[in-house]
């Protein structure tokens, strides 16, 4: 059932250079993007839609007594007033746990739980609408610290966790008696808005046949409109998705998308009108989900010879009111714990505890972040106690291929960070600026170099399913119609798909079209996130593409009275490869295709190889594969203001074949930038669980000022050999890789070390004082 | 109140309410929605189009205020697929991603060449400053100016 796609094509190219993979080409959505037609949910404008606005709820915790939604309606252009009771379907919108109503009914459990909605004719009446919804509460004690919230008597729900995680290997406690050293701290990685510029917006149409069809910022299209039929007790059948240009996702609007979807298509059901909600930048900051803070305790020890021997890790994930996207994250921190490194033995327990704080969403990393933020704290650390270089002491216990991970899954290839660690270090001049550097030091500024390496696994994680479809369709005029349910949220995706639809058979790009993303005409392609957009969504488009290849080059053997094995299509042009004269058009080909009675579509659907690790042990195979990255960074302290200044960046991954060279440059710099912001400037700042900076005048995202020098990235093309030509995800790696080396940069420029992100000016002006 | 404008080379006249900021007008009225609403705060540049030539934030007018005055958007750029050569470039240069802040983007670069046809580095950093972009790290979009600026000079 698993197949090797990349021997399988590779076969079928007899080995030539591909043509189109690997090469930079025109992105599917470069022309529309550039000429401002392309369309994003709110560019849909439809006439007389009514305009939804939340009733949201001021405190952090209290029961809901009493809603009375008369004085709503004493404001002209009202349509309707919304509670809970008033949901169809099943008021409940949770992700992984059904623990979270759409509309909150009994109580609310963070500032802006939802407890009604207004829907209006235009937008000053839903706004007003909306404030004169009165609401009785009964306030509860509120907790905000998940510490506290694990003690102290807090009932926010029936229970204090959501869920869980261990991994367990080997035998720690003896382990650490034969360490020499031995590094134990405390970190405290914090939250981070997406700050996508495209706020969440969603449009509902009442449709016929009972049906109804949504417009919205979402990141899974079949989530979404399973939430969505969930919420009103339809049939899956019944609601169709469009999913638009997205105006950047970074996981957000993957927890959000169906959210608002649902909200909007209430709206639409119960007033049988089309239906808008669309989040204003304050709303957005305010109320949309967001990065979880970790508290992480880890404990890792080393032999004297530099062999790193045991971890042991507590953490805490603060997943706010509700469980939301907590599950995945925490599991994926604890699958990736011990960092890009082989250790034997491993005691890691991860809980997530419920607070009334907001809760939690997916974002680029994925607790990814978090957890690698001590794990390369901690290697620096040890390699000081060791007297390592840290690049030497990461070399000696990277992984390699037939390396196990702590999961116990045995890497057997595809395993490229070891080059990769030291290809970076070389293009950095790591060894020479490592101690030159001490030596540069103005009375005023302090430079540093440090290194950070990730590792991320493709796909999501091993305890729910990941299955990704895909259709090609070949049309009489041998154009291609492809379709997937993958978003394309900016990351290129679907260009990539084009491409290896293309490459596998035999035509030119440009004779592919991507289709809109229509859950009413394409398969279900899972989410998109979890770097897994073309590597398990393309490897769909890849499973299609070749079984149509396959039925191609069997007619053309016949219709050229040769063997199949000979036969090639490049170009559009089908051939003998002993005899060229031997020759056919593409187009011709499935014209004749049709005139045999063979059907020209192929549906491609594809599992991910991998398993569900044990809930009590941990060990299994979470994830298929797994991309890794290392990024060096160069600051530049002023110690008089504090302030860490970037100055270039080193960034290197190693994810298979590079589809898209110039796009995954884009993808690495994007997120270098992205995790620029955690590292130094991004603070959600927040008053009971409620963002208090919410604007981009107080919430400092990067602007092209604060950009470093980002090096052309270093890429180890450690082909997978189950996916589509071998390609891993990229989407998130190289974001994950930079807070760690700016904060191990900074520990080398000033020599004091920060347990929590991001290192605001701030923080290191005060440290510098203490110091 | 009726407003008289020129929009993209064509003269325009419509009923502005004096309350409408010019990003609701452009958007809502005459349905040009390549005009971007990032924030409607001033904070972050998709909303940016070109009044007499320089760049301003569309959410900060009001509509009104254009009355009599000279506005592009992107649609003023191109006619069909033919792409301005700043288009081009940020095509081949891959200057967009998402693409929700390209449209200010691109008329941000054309204010700026249209000024100074030979910018430096920290000539397009100071331009861009206003200009929000969460997904490409701003690389290609430096270096899509720099091409766009040489295709102009061609
Ligand atoms: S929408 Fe005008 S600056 Fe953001
Ligand atoms: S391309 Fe997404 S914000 Fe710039």
């Amino acid at each position: 059932m698993y197949q090797d796609y990349l021997g399988e094509v590779k076969k079928l190219l007899h080995g030539k250079d591909y043509k189109v993979v690997g090469k930079n080409v025109i992105r599917v959505d470069a022309i529309e993007k550039v000429t401002g037609r392309a369309k994003y949910t709110t560019d849909f404008i439809i006439e007389n839609a009514l305009i939804v606005r939340a009733v949201r709820s001021p405190y952090p915790h209290a029961l809901i007594k009493k809603i009375n939604k008369k004085p709503a309606f004493k404001i002209p252009g009202v349509v309707a007033v919304i509670i809970g009771d008033d949901i169809p379907g099943e008021n409940q919108c949770g992700y992984y746990l059904d623990d979270q109503p759409l509309i909150a009914t009994d109580k609310v459990r963070y500032i802006g739980d939802i407890v009604a909605l207004v829907v209006a004719k235009d937008k000053e009446s839903a706004w007003a609408g909306a404030d004169a919804v009165e609401v009785k509460y009964e306030e509860l004690p509120a907790v905000f610290d998940p510490k506290e919230a694990l003690k102290g008597d807090f009932k926010i729900h029936n229970r204090k966790s959501p869920g869980d995680v261990k991994v367990i290997k080997g035998d720690v406690e003896q382990a650490f008696k034969e360490c020499d050293v031995i590094v134990e701290n405390i970190y405290k990685p914090g939250s981070q808005d997406h700050a996508y510029l495209e706020t969440e917006a969603a449009i509902a149409i009442p449709e016929a046949q009972d049906g109804i069809l949504v417009i919205s910022t979402n990141q899974g299209p079949f989530r979404t409109r399973n939430a969505v039929a969930r919420v009103l007790g339809k049939p899956q059948s019944q609601v169709r998705v469009i999913t638009p240009y997205i105006g950047g996702g970074f996981g957000g609007k993957d927890t959000y998308g169906p959210i608002i979807s649902s909200l909007a298509a209430v709206a639409a059901e119960i007033t049988r009108q089309p239906a808008m909600i669309v989040h204003t930048r304050y709303d957005s900051f305010v109320y949309h989900f967001k990065r979880c803070p970790f508290e992480i305790r880890f404990k890792s020890g080393a032999t004297k010879d530099g062999k790193l021997k045991a971890i042991e890790v507590d953490y805490l994930c603060d997943c706010g009111g509700y469980a939301a996207h907590v599950i995945g994250l925490l599991k994926r921190a604890a699958y990736h714990s011990t960092g890009v490194y082989e250790i034997p033995n491993c005691n890691v327990q991860g809980i997530a505890v419920y607070t009334n704080n907001l809760p939690v969403a997916a974002f680029n990393g994925f607790g990814n972040p978090q957890m690698l933020f001590a794990v390369e704290s901690q290697m620096d650390l040890l390699a000081e106690k060791l007297n390592i270089d840290p690049v030497e002491f990461r070399l000696k216990n990277a992984l390699v291929p037939g390396s196990r991970t702590g999961t116990n899954q045995l890497l057997d290839h595809s395993v490229g960070i070891k080059e990769l660690i030291s290809k970076v270090a070389k293009k950095a001049d790591w060894v020479k600026k490592r101690s030159k550097q001490k030596r540069w030091q103005s009375e005023t500024k302090k430079r540093g170099i440090g290194i950070g390496c990730s590792w991320h696994g493709c796909g999501t994680t091993g305890f729910k399913h990941d299955w990704a479809g895909a259709s090609v369709i070949l049309n009489p005029d041998g154009s291609v119609t492809y379709s997937t349910g993958i978003v394309e949220i900016g990351q290129g995706t679907i260009t990539s798909h084009a491409m290896m639809v293309a490459e596998t058979l035999g035509i030119p790009y440009e004779w592919v079209k991507v289709e809109l993303n229509d859950t009413s005409r394409m398969p279900d392609s899972g989410e998109t996130h979890a770097q897994r957009g073309a590597f398990i969504g393309g490897t769909a488009a890849v499973d299609a593409a070749l079984k149509l290849r396959k039925k191609l080059n069997k007619l053309a053997s016949e219709i050229l009275k040769c063997d199949e094995d000979e036969i090639t299509i490049e170009d559009g042009i089908a051939y003998s490869l002993n005899d060229a004269s031997k020759k056919i058009s593409f187009n011709d080909l499935v014209r004749e295709m049709y005139q045999r009675g063979i059907s020209p579509a192929e549906y491609g659907f594809i599992k991910a190889r991998r398993g569900y690790p044990d809930p009590d042990t941990g060990q299994g195979d979470p994830y298929a594969a797994y991309t890794f990255g290392c990024t060096i960074a160069e600051v530049e302290i002023d110690i008089e203001t504090g302030e860490v200044n970037v100055l270039r960046l080193y960034p290197g991954v190693a994810a298979g074949k590079i589809l898209q060279p110039d796009v995954v440059r884009g993808q690495i710099n994007g997120c270098a930038m992205l995790g620029l912001g955690y590292s130094l400037t991004e603070v959600v700042e927040r008053e009971n669980g409620k963002m208090v900076n919410p604007s981009f005048t107080d919430y400092l995202i990067p602007t092209i000022m604060d950009k470093p020098e980002i090096a052309e990235f270093i890429s180890v093309e450690d082909e997978y050999k189950y996916s589509g030509y071998g390609a891993k995800g990229v989407g998130e790696i190289a974001f994950i890789a930079t807070p760690l080396a700016v904060a191990n940069a900074v520990y080398d420029a000033i020599g004091v070390r920060f347990y929590d992100l991001p290192i605001s000016a701030e923080k290191v002006y005060f440290a510098l004082k203490r110091k | 109140m009726k407003i008289k404008f020129q929009l993209n080379g064509q003269p325009v006249e419509a009923e502005a309410p004096i309350d409408e900021t010019l990003l609701d007008f452009l958007r809502n009225r005459l349905r040009i929605t390549s005009v971007k609403k990032g924030c409607d705060l001033g904070e972050c540049g998709t909303c940016t189009v070109l009044l007499n030539g320089k760049p301003v934030r569309s959410c900060l007018l009001l509509a009104v205020q254009i009355d009599g005055e000279d506005v592009t958007t992107i649609e003023g750029l191109s006619k069909d697929d033919n792409l301005n050569p700043i288009q081009e470039a940020f095509v081949k240069e891959y200057g967009f991603q998402c693409g929700f802040c390209t449209p200010g983007m691109i008329l941000t670069t054309k204010a700026l060449l249209d000024k100074n046809p030979d910018p430096s580095i920290e000539d397009i950093k100071i331009a861009f400053e206003g200009n929000l972009c969460r997904c490409t790290g701003y690389d290609q979009i430096i270096e899509s100016v720099l091409r766009a600026a040489k295709l102009i000079k061609r």
